[in-house]
């Protein structure tokens, strides 16, 4: 127990990671317990079409937040990515491939533009995504005020079809998570992410260029906004403008949870993804159990409360 | 604290770039309101400017709380779902007399600063980040309010909570009165008290703080609460301006406290800001609201400018990074 006490102490990351992964173990088997049909493929399938949009938004929060920042433009370019795309496919339900490279470029160009604004005003991430989220919503807004368009058969396949008994979309998921993880660990440019986001100053100093580096962080995370808002008009096969407002705040939850601190340059796409387990499970296990969805919320609370309550306070 | 102090007794050279450091929020409102004033000449007329300040007082009863917890270090999320939990509080008496009142203000405060203790405790002895406790606090308090309730709207309110919120004594709103009570008493606490140094010292340096043998355990937990406190007062007038329980009263109004004290100049990463200037940061947030609607246009266009503003004020006078 000592043992396991000073690992804890000595290795923060590595408590929150045992922690969440008990928790989902908890669930886990009170899944099997309350339901039979919890442990089932096609339950876990369900699991990885409700996560994915999700889990897309917090891989890019993921990004920014290790660097120090925060991206509350998330929910806004989710939005905006179902409205650009539906209204765009119903128009031209032919040009697929230019729906979809279009909708990730101007994802990726916003995001892009939320990094040059925060360096070249020199003002908090979150003053300029901010104000980045109410300008892209009122840019949605002009394109349609209602839920509307449609998509091919197609698209909607992403969100629904699989590869054998695989579906779609855990493999998108798994893909850009592992992609996301060597990126962060073995090259350079994810090295120099946690450089500067531990001490922005002494990266600078250090002759790293931290220019680059926070255009490309918030590039992605436009870039995994725009591909979440594919999945998502792929899911719901219509144009929301208003379909992703909770996400901002929702995408930062599994980072947290998952061991990364908002002060940036401690932490991984490992912990989110754990995180990203753990909230979603929980909301999948609690809709099985038939409780009422304002006590849901409660114990939702509890559970955020108990994955990172549990570990070993850092003292100062 | 001590860098304040330096900084004051350096040779004092007033730069532009200076002078857009301490002035430039103040610039900017000024900026702001000749802007509104010149689109339309409603936006001065009394009637709008009073009708403003009742909308705005809520808002900066809720911001001047998030200071206190800014200057901490942290955040809190849970302030939005507080005031709508205090006004479903405020009718659990099921009062119809003003008599109630008084008693609906002592449970709503007691009941705002057991959360704000609840949120202190979390954030201090457990090392839970401050966005992840207020967040589980938010969704808690819903799940609480929403159980009650059943999700329906609820009316049963002494008239006194709609006058109080709405009514005018000595030609001002009550609220705006109410505001301006806590922001004295706030703002003498925060500049005057020594109380109010322990906070900026803890803010910003921890380590140092307790290395001269404060507590800054004890220091963030009555921030938290303060914030609380503030909430809980802001949703109660809130709800008299409302007139309705709603479930959702000051949804929205956890981000807007949290910018509104930021483009005031609290800076996220702790010990640096002033009541007066959280409470300018309002005024910027509410008039660019109110600007774009005496604009008239179309609620699309009232997004984008209201974005652009929002960043085009924090470039003008700079938000530091943190």
């Amino acid at each position: 127990m000592s043992a396991l006490a000073v690992v804890f102490h000595r290795n923060r990351l590595m408590s929150s990671y045992l922690i969440v992964a008990a928790l989902i173990a908890v669930l886990l088997v009170s899944g099997a317990a309350l339901s039979d049909r919890f442990l089932t493929l096609r339950n876990l399938s369900n699991l990885f079409q409700q996560a994915v949009v999700l889990g897309l938004v917090s891989l890019g929060q993921t990004f920014v937040i290790l660097l120090g920042g925060i991206d509350l433009s998330i929910g806004a370019l989710v939005s905006a990515v179902t409205v650009a795309l539906a209204s765009f496919l119903e128009a031209q339900p032919d040009m697929i491939v230019v729906g979809l490279v279009a909708v990730l470029v101007a994802s990726s160009a916003v995001g892009a533009l939320n990094g040059i604004l925060t360096i070249a005003l020199r003002v908090h991430s979150l003053i300029v995504t901010l104000g980045m989220s109410s300008i892209i919503f009122g840019a949605a807004l002009m394109y349609r005020k209602e839920p509307g368009g449609s998509v091919p058969p197609v698209i909607e396949d992403l969100a629904y079809g699989s590869i054998g008994i695989v579906p779609y979309t855990a493999i998108a998921l798994i893909a850009v998570y592992l992609l996301a993880g060597l990126w962060l660990q073995r090259t350079r440019s994810g090295r120099m992410l946690y450089f500067v986001g531990g001490n922005y100053e002494s990266a600078r100093l250090n002759g790293i260029s931290v220019k680059w580096v926070t255009v490309l962080v918030y590039t992605l995370s436009g870039l995994c906004a725009g591909i979440a808002g594919i999945f998502l008009t792929a899911k719901t096969g219509v144009g929301d403008p208003r379909i992703g407002s909770a996400l901002t705040l929702q995408s930062i939850t599994p980072v947290v949870v998952g061991g990364t601190i908002l002060a940036g340059g401690t932490g991984g796409v490992f912990g989110t993804f754990l995180g990203l387990l753990l909230v979603s499970m929980l909301n999948n296990l609690l809709n099985f159990s038939g409780i009422s969805s304002f006590y849901q919320w409660v114990i939702q609370g509890i559970i955020i409360i108990l994955a990172v309550g549990l570990r070993t306070p850092k003292r100062d | 604290m001590s860098t304040a102090n330096l900084r004051s007794s350096e040779p004092y050279s007033l730069t532009i770039d200076l002078a857009l450091e301490k002035f430039g929020l103040a610039i900017f409102l000024g900026l702001l309101l000749l802007v509104a004033s010149l689109v339309s000449p409603v936006f001065l007329r009394p009637a709008n400017l009073l009708n403003l300040l009742t909308v705005a007082a809520p808002l900066g009863m809720v911001v001047l709380g998030q200071t206190f917890v800014i200057l901490v270090r942290g955040l809190d999320l849970s302030v939005a779902s507080l005031m709508a939990t205090v006004a479903v509080l405020a009718t659990v008496f099921k009062a119809t007399s003003n008599e109630a009142i008084p008693l609906i203000f002592v449970a709503a405060i007691a009941f705002s600063a057991m959360v704000g203790l609840v949120n202190g405790f979390l954030v201090v002895k457990r090392g839970v980040s401050p966005f992840l406790a207020t967040l589980a606090t938010m969704i808690i308090l819903q799940g609480i309010r929403f159980s009650y309730t059943g999700g329906a709207p609820i009316s049963t309110l002494p008239p006194g909570m709609s006058t109080l919120a709405t009514g005018r004594l000595l030609g001002a709103p009550i609220n705006l009165w109410t505001l301006g009570l806590l922001a004295v008493l706030l703002g003498v606490m925060l500049h005057k008290s020594r109380f109010g140094r322990e906070i900026r010292m803890v803010g910003g340096n921890p380590k140092a703080a307790r290395l001269v043998g404060l507590s800054p355990d004890r220091v963030t937990i009555l921030c938290y609460v303060i914030c609380s406190v503030c909430a809980g007062i802001g949703g109660l007038f809130l709800l008299g301006y409302v007139g309705t329980v709603s479930n959702w009263v000051g949804q929205g109004y956890e981000l807007d406290s949290i910018i509104a004290a930021v483009m005031g100049g609290v800076a996220l990463s702790g010990g640096r800001g002033s009541v007066f200037g959280a409470l300018m940061g309002v005024a910027v947030l509410i008039v660019i609201a109110n600007l774009v609607i005496l604009l008239g246009l179309p609620i699309e266009a009232q997004q984008i400018i209201k974005g652009v503003i929002i960043i085009g004020a924090a470039a003008f006078y700079r938000t530091r990074l943190s």
